[in-house]
């Protein structure tokens, strides 16, 4: 498979169709693989894969504590298995399931949690999710990664599939993401990745906002301001080193999310820099732990201080 | 005669029960829903199931998940007299660092399938795992047993209706009802009605039995058929069955049996 | 059409169609490669091939070979 082909044909198609994609390419390495949703073939891009593999298919109709129960099941008989289905309703529907199964009894799954954050804001607050990495994080067992782009998901799939523990795979954004890698290279979960070089300023991002984040940079280099862009998609295991050396190099952090200010990338951060003594102001935007009204996700980025110009003023005005 | 050999098996399992329920002593056990559960799994480790002590795990044995797992002490006793756990291991009963707590942890290697305990989730299991025979063309049978009280869970009726759906003949749910469930009687905590009847709308294939009769337990195990739907045997029990002191009297759903009654239920045995 | 030769060899490479049964006629969803994520291939193999960026609107548009045709000549490709 040509990476760099790809990059831009999976950014126009965005992060649910190339999941698709994807599952066909696992589908030809991994013969003990099977996928899992509660109806949502269509909206996880696996039309085509329902098509051609039916037999690597489960679909348990909406509901989702059967569609873990059922999962794990699978898992427990040697099937390599991914779920899918909307993030609210993959992660706090059936968040039971999920401690028990794979926290508890370690039944391996990869969980895949579509349109996450806020990209669904014109359908209301119960099809977006803001409280998936906090609610995920308190359960042992489970590690969480939040893929920037689809070229980040294809890598965050091959990897998470073979990886030891489950993984919940958090995907944002819709059709035409930004593309934050434009080429190809190494990815290993657990291991943030410095994407632009900085000095005093760093901002730490997770998901498709990292393109709003190079953006503002872009930006804040032309006010003379060189912030470090840090892509930390692997929330947990949180990579403690990285935070530890970007706190002792750096005067200023920002955390950028589509999450809650509460248990998501930032408060994880905020662990990790609190066990230090260091001279770094720590900033964390996201949700500020309220539902807003509707909206399209442009217009909920805007409210949540998520928009290029309010990471731009955030970084200005805490300088 | 196979019949006095399972009969034997369960009144082995109620000396087990009692006496590690003792042993457990002020940490207290759920004796009343084990108990009402026992003659089911009697015959289903004694009689039906393809189960028995290996090294290794075996792939083709059937499956056995207690759903309402805090029937625990039966299952642990089924094992012993299987063979597959050891006597004195029951003494390790609710044990600081245990392998045998008040709810299943999973050992498949000592016959726990899965660590059930928080109830409506076995079966759910379960159906993954029927499905996975389906799908590598296996003959292991999935047998899972579920409280009444359990079946006030959504989580149930989603699993029943997936496992209709997907045709899954190799899956045998048990239905121990023993019309109590924690704080009470189902009737007045959480009505199921007539639950043969919901179990039969949702494509399944029914029967209504006597849970204690180990000889209609045994027929009706033994003539399953294999026709695209899964069997659900609602078995009519009572709560405690097996010791007068206990029967159908719901303070023994969580309770600590004393030097006294013990050895007043032991003249039972 | 000037470009057409170099059209259908677009049309025919992104939806796996066999050249020699290329039918002008064709539209969304006639063929089982010409779904959703076909048509995005396609139109990405259009963009790079012709050096044009669609906008999203011609996109939904896009629905034949034929009404491709016409939405081409709006980014000047003939």
């Amino acid at each position: 498979m040509n990476i760099e082909k790809n990059i831009k044909l999976w950014s126009s198609l965005g992060m649910r169709a190339t999941f698709g994609l994807i599952a066909m390419e696992l589908s030809k390495k991994y013969p003990d693989l099977m996928i899992t949703t509660s109806d949502v073939s269509t909206s996880a891009g696996l039309d085509r894969y329902k098509n051609k593999y039916p037999e690597k298919f489960v679909d348990v109709g909406i509901a989702e504590q059967n569609l873990i129960g059922i999962s794990a099941g699978l898992s427990s008989e040697g099937f390599k298995v991914i779920s899918t289905t909307f993030a609210p309703f993959q992660t706090l529907r059936c968040c039971e399931q999920i401690k028990v199964n794979l926290g508890y009894m370690k039944n391996k799954i990869c969980m895949v949690g579509l349109a996450s954050g806020l990209v669904l804001g014109n359908l209301g607050f119960t099809h977006c999710c803001i409280e998936d990495i906090g609610v995920l994080r308190s359960i042992p067992n489970i590690s969480i990664v939040v893929p920037s782009d689809p070229l980040e998901l294809f890598k965050v799939l091959s990897g998470a599939i073979n990886y030891k523990d489950s993984v919940y795979i958090r995907l944002t954004a819709g059709s035409n993401t930004r593309i934050v890698n434009s080429k190809d290279y190494k990815f290993e979960i657990g291991k943030a990745i410095e994407i632009l070089p900085g000095k005093d300023v760093a901002i730490i991002g997770c998901g498709n906002i990292l393109g709003e984040c190079l953006e503002a940079a872009s930006i804040l280099k032309e006010k003379k301001i060189q912030c470090s862009i840090v892509n930390m998609h692997t929330i947990k295991p949180i990579d403690k080193e990285k935070i530890k050396n970007i706190a002792k190099n750096n005067k200023l952090i920002v955390t950028v999310e589509e999450h809650n200010v509460i248990g998501g990338l930032g408060t994880s951060v905020a662990e990790v820099m609190s066990s230090d003594r260091n001279n770094c102001k720590l900033v964390r935007l996201g949700i500020n732990d309220f539902y807003s009204s509707g909206g399209s996700y442009e217009y909920l980025k805007n409210i949540y201080g998520l928009s290029v110009e309010k990471i731009i003023q955030t970084v200005l005005s805490n300088l | 005669m196979k019949i006095n050999s399972l009969k034997n098996f369960a009144k082995n399992m109620r000396k087990n029960i009692i006496f590690t329920a003792f042993k457990a002593g002020s940490k207290s056990a759920h004796i009343g829903g084990a108990l009402s559960a026992t003659d089911i799994i009697a015959v289903l480790y004694s009689g039906i199931m393809k189960i028995k002590k290996s090294k290794t795990i075996d792939n083709d044995r059937d499956r056995f998940i207690l759903s309402k797992g805090h029937a625990c002490l039966a299952l642990y006793s089924a094992l012993v007299e299987k063979k597959i756990l050891k006597k004195k291991e029951l003494e390790t009963f609710e044990m600081d660092g245990s392998a045998l707590l008040g709810h299943p942890i999973m050992n498949k290697l000592s016959g726990i399938e899965f660590s059930t305990g928080s109830l409506g989730m076995g079966l759910s299991l379960g159906v993954g795992v029927a499905l996975a025979a389906k799908k590598k063309k296996k003959s292991y049978k999935t047998y899972v047993v579920l409280g009444d009280g359990e079946c006030n869970e959504g989580s149930i009726w989603e699993s029943i209706l997936s496992a209709s759906h997907f045709k899954l003949d190799n899956i045998v749910i048990i239905v121990d009802r023993n019309k109590f469930q924690q704080t009470g009687q189902n009737s007045s905590i959480m009505d199921l009605k007539n639950l043969k009847n919901k179990f039969k709308s949702f494509g399944c294939e029914t029967t209504e039995i006597d849970g204690h009769n180990i000889e209609q337990i045994y027929k009706t195990l033994i003539d399953i058929k294999q026709n695209n739907k899964p069997k659900v045997i609602v078995a009519n029990t009572i709560k405690g069955k097996g010791f007068k002191l206990f029967e159908n009297n719901n303070n023994w759903h969580h309770s600590v049996i004393s030097k006294s009654i013990y050895r007043e239920i032991l003249k039972e045995l | 059409m000037k470009n057409k030769k170099k059209y259908i060899e677009i049309f025919t490479k992104s939806l796996s169609i066999d050249t020699k049964k290329f039918n002008e006629k064709i539209k969304y969803n006639d063929v089982p490669e010409w779904d959703s994520i076909g048509h995005m291939t396609l139109m990405s193999e259009l963009e790079d091939g012709f050096d044009i960026s669609i906008d999203t609107d011609d996109i939904i548009e896009f629905s034949s070979f034929k009404k491709g045709i016409q939405i081409l000549k709006k980014y000047k490709v003939d």
